[in-house]
């Protein structure tokens, strides 16, 4: 006889799994902290995402969308179930500690990303690792930029 | 989530798939040496990245691993005579050496040389720390024999078993390198698991469930720190290695011994879960290797006779649902490979990774996807070797250490994440 998990857990059952939607979109905030992030977020706001907004930081409460306009953080942090700050290194992200409180504030998760880390002196990747780890519950630092995109891919933006 | 082509190419692993060709790159365990006990022993079965084969050890000493089935009507060599430094099948007595090749057709003249034209697809196997390794690629690109530190000690200084795990490689392999479930699934067992209790870093865990990641590339792989809240505003780290294709080091416990995983596939429903566990520069007490073999840590009972765990899908995984409710296990199911195993096998022999729904702190798990998805493009498009071939890369360690806030782990741990023979390992 053979048992309900050894039965279930087969290929023949797997069949039979759900195929309904099991999640709703989840709305992600992209934002750019400084000089070197800019050109990433331009890359990737070509890409067609569906559920993601990109920005660069403008102020203690504001945000820059890639039109120009200003918008203000604490809207689009309502908006956000996930805020990736992304960062050069140099330690020129002071703009995360502002964004990172709105964010704890509201209990919206956040994601730091160090672009362009490899090639640069770790001395620099650390400054913006400071800047990033208070405010940040995952933090990334990859070989290559394009990672940004498996990551989004992956997390369904 | 990953697309449907995506995670087809991730899990296939036969001989003319991509994936396949990669894994056949590295040297990976084939089986234990003590299957193979002493010359002339009968020959043991192996099924390995899809492939059927058959390993011995001849009369001088050599061990051997080819084709499984004989050249003549394709029986089974497990039937087969280990005498005189080869394998006779028992059908109509075609012998074959270590190398596969064909020594003897009794039917045929011996001057005829017809045995000289049969040989079966043969591979290398090499004894390091008690493993038997083998490589299935190209002889051009056979890499030295592996380096990892485990396999290096002093056979006193380290154990090592095997599993059989009813999935596919990748989910097994990912669960490996899924620290934050450790808080959840595994709770239970970090006070009271011979192999693990009494470490101070225990404390660090229980009392804080929510770690913050930092997942940052290796030179074979990736580094996953998990940081959680120690005393004085320090951080205590926990940072476990992967190093490609399939290779864990979990992040030690006080002096217990360093411990971690070899994912290697059996086929594309089925793997290998390879458990070593070591010390750098102590020999394993008895009390430690008893609680090995008894299942303990990230060991299994065995069914006897099999490397099939005792608790598997065919009894529910002996689920205790009072142990569940009174809170001494999570899940029901007792032992740590045994949890792991039970819930990655619960999710079908190979998950539909298109309806995942991961969040940031699977952060680990992604780039590990995306570091495999790379080399494969690399290696595919223009052949480039992909990471952790290089010995360098496989001579690494994880740790556990309290740091400063202000100190990166890559920087604070930079010396410890490498092996050093006779260095302790970072510990708390």
């Amino acid at each position: 006889m053979v048992s309900e998990s050894a039965r279930m857990n087969s290929a023949a059952e797997a069949r039979f799994r759900v195929q309904a939607p099991n999640s709703r979109p989840r709305a992600t905030a992209v934002i750019a902290l400084d000089r070197d992030s800019q050109s990433v977020i331009e890359r990737l706001a070509g890409a067609g995402w569906q559920h993601a907004s990109f920005f660069s930081a403008a102020s203690a409460d504001s945000l820059c969308d890639l039109s120009g306009r200003t918008r203000s953080l604490g809207d689009e942090v309502d908006r956000a179930d996930l805020v990736v700050l992304v960062a050069g290194p140099g330690g020129r992200a002071h703009a995360a500690s502002a964004i990172g409180e709105a964010c704890s504030r509201r209990r919206v998760m956040t994601t730091g990303f160090v672009v362009a880390a490899t090639s640069a002196p770790e001395r620099e990747v650390s400054k913006t690792l400071a800047q990033l780890r208070p405010w940040s519950l995952m933090v990334v630092i990859a070989g290559h930029d394009s990672y940004i995109d498996d990551m989004l891919t992956a997390l369904r933006v | 989530m990953l697309r449907k082509e995506q995670n087809d190419l991730l899990t296939r692993t036969g001989p003319d798939t991509p994936m396949g060709r990669m894994f056949r790159l590295y040297w990976v365990p084939a089986l234990l040496a003590s299957e193979l006990p002493e010359n002339d022993c009968p020959p043991v079965r192996v099924k390995l990245l899809s492939e059927r084969l058959i390993a011995f050890r001849d009369t001088s000493g050599r061990y051997g691993l080819m084709d499984e089935f004989c050249a003549h009507r394709g029986v089974s060599l497990w039937f087969a005579r280990n005498e005189e430094c080869g394998l006779r099948c028992s059908y109509h007595g075609w012998k074959y050496d270590a190398t596969g090749q064909c020594v003897d057709v009794p039917s045929e003249p011996e001057a005829s040389g017809f045995a000289k034209k049969i040989k079966l697809r043969s591979y290398p196997l090499v004894e390091r720390g008690g493993v038997l390794w083998t490589y299935m690629g190209p002889p051009e690109t056979q890499p030295p024999p592996p380096e990892w530190e485990f396999a290096t000690v002093p056979p006193k200084q380290t154990f090592t078993s095997k599993r059989f795990q009813e999935s596919n490689w990748l989910q097994a392999m990912e669960g490996g390198i899924d620290s934050s479930h450790v808080s959840w699934l595994h709770r239970g067992d970090l006070n009271t698991d011979p192999l693990f209790k009494g470490a101070r870093g225990n404390q660090y865990n229980l009392s804080d469930a929510r770690p913050v990641f930092e997942v940052v590339e290796s030179p074979g792989g990736l580094y996953i720190g998990a940081r959680r809240n120690a005393e004085g505003g320090h951080y205590y780290w926990r940072i476990t290695q992967w190093v490609m294709p399939s290779f864990t080091m979990i992040a030690p416990r006080g002096n217990h011994s360093v411990h971690g995983h070899f994912w290697i596939p059996i086929d594309d429903q089925t793997c290998w879960a390879w458990s070593y566990d070591y010390h750098p520069v102590r020999e394993l007490t008895d009390t430690e290797v008893a609680a090995m073999r008894d299942g303990k840590g990230i060991h299994v009972r065995y069914v006897p006779g099999t490397f099939r765990p005792i608790a598997n899908q065919d009894n529910d995984y002996l689920m205790d649902r009072a142990a569940q409710k009174a809170g001494r296990t999570f899940s029901g199911v007792e032992g740590i490979a045994m949890q792991d195993a039970s819930l990655q096998e619960s999710m079908g022999p190979v998950v539909d990774r298109t309806r995942e729904n991961l969040v940031s702190t699977d952060n680990g798990i992604i780039m590990a996807r995306h570091r495999l998805l790379r080399a494969l493009k690399a290696f595919t498009d223009t052949g480039v070797a992909p990471p952790g071939i290089d010995p360098e890369h496989q001579r690494v360690r994880s740790a556990a250490i309290v740091l400063p806030p202000d100190v990166p782990f890559t920087e604070g741990a930079r010396e410890v994440l490498i092996a050093r023979p006779a260095v302790a390992p970072a510990s708390v």
